[in-house]
């Protein structure tokens, strides 16, 4: 058993493991996210590379926020055992952020 | 008079599909039959290790093709798809987003099929970095720590899924209005 999570050294922990996996969920919504607002019209991502047109901004700022997440939960979780639920969130938000990726869901609104 | 077998295009179409994606959906593939056939539930020797070694690079591989795929498709195969063609054209061949969306029954292959494969492969190399990472970083336990194994394997198989998926919506795309 641990304190707050924290595991003895030389422990397995599932932390890094969890971090990695609930990062793609949060970039996945992140990215499905970037694109439906964008479909929306509520606001427009610029394009990264003219040629390929505004799909290069919205997947750069879905790759943003997926870094960004796992820096954040990997310096937080690297050492610590998390519940395995948080594994079963990464993969509801990663269903999330397909289905915010579908055209006829930007359709509905 | 010379005619090329393939054009500049219609090879970069297919490092893109058959080289990065097919292979990508390959190591995935077999990536996934190794974690769920090999996998020891504890039992951990020198065979475990080196076949976690194997492993390890498999997955790596995997995560390297997908994202080969993924910016391959986006910054390069992308651009002569979407180009728009000259006022006043007739002959739409060459600009595959404009013939798929000149005809109604084709429109979908652009406005669903290809809308859809511009994101979802993202998600997927995500997905694939996730796993190649948690292969390096768990090295053996991969296969001897039962939820460590679990996990890698559910990681994979919803990046093969949608890796698949989105494969499949550019074949059909590829073969109704190809890049030559």
């Amino acid at each position: 058993m641990t304190m707050a999570g924290r595991e003895p050294e030389g422990a397995v922990t599932n932390g890094a493991a969890l971090a990695a996996s609930l990062s793609a969920g949060i970039g996945a919504l992140g990215l499905g996210l970037v694109v439906f607002l964008n479909e929306l019209g509520v606001f427009e991502v610029p394009a990264l590379y003219g040629p390929a047109g505004g799909v290069t901004g919205r997947t750069a700022a879905g790759v943003v926020i997926w870094l960004a997440a796992w820096a954040v939960l990997h310096s937080r979780w690297k050492d610590r055992s998390k519940s395995s639920g948080v594994f079963g969130l990464s993969l509801l938000l990663v269903a999330l952020g397909v289905v915010l990726t579908f055209p006829p869901v930007w359709h509905l609104f | 008079m010379d005619i090329p077998l393939f054009s500049y295009d219609s090879i970069l179409t297919m490092l893109h599909g058959l080289g990065a994606g097919g292979g990508g959906l390959l190591t995935l593939f077999a990536a996934l039959f190794a974690l769920i056939t090999m996998r020891t539930d504890g039992h951990l020797d020198a065979v475990v290790e080196k076949r976690s070694r194997n492993l390890r690079w498999l997955i790596v591989l995997a995560a390297v093709l997908v994202w080969g795929a993924v910016i391959g498709g986006t910054y390069i195969v992308f651009p002569p798809y979407r180009a728009t063609p000259p006022e006043g054209l007739t002959d739409l061949t060459a600009y595959p987003r404009s013939l798929l969306t000149s005809n109604p029954e084709t429109d979908w292959l652009h406005s669903f099929a290809m809308e859809t494969k511009e994101h979802v492969p993202w998600i997927a190399a995500m997905l694939a970095t996730a796993a190649a990472f948690i292969a390096v970083r768990y090295r053996s336990r991969i296969l001897s720590d039962r939820a460590i194994n679990r996990m890698t394997t559910a990681v994979l198989a919803t990046c093969f899924a949608l890796a698949a998926y989105a494969a499949l919506l550019g074949t059909f795309v590829n073969k109704v209005a190809p890049l030559e």
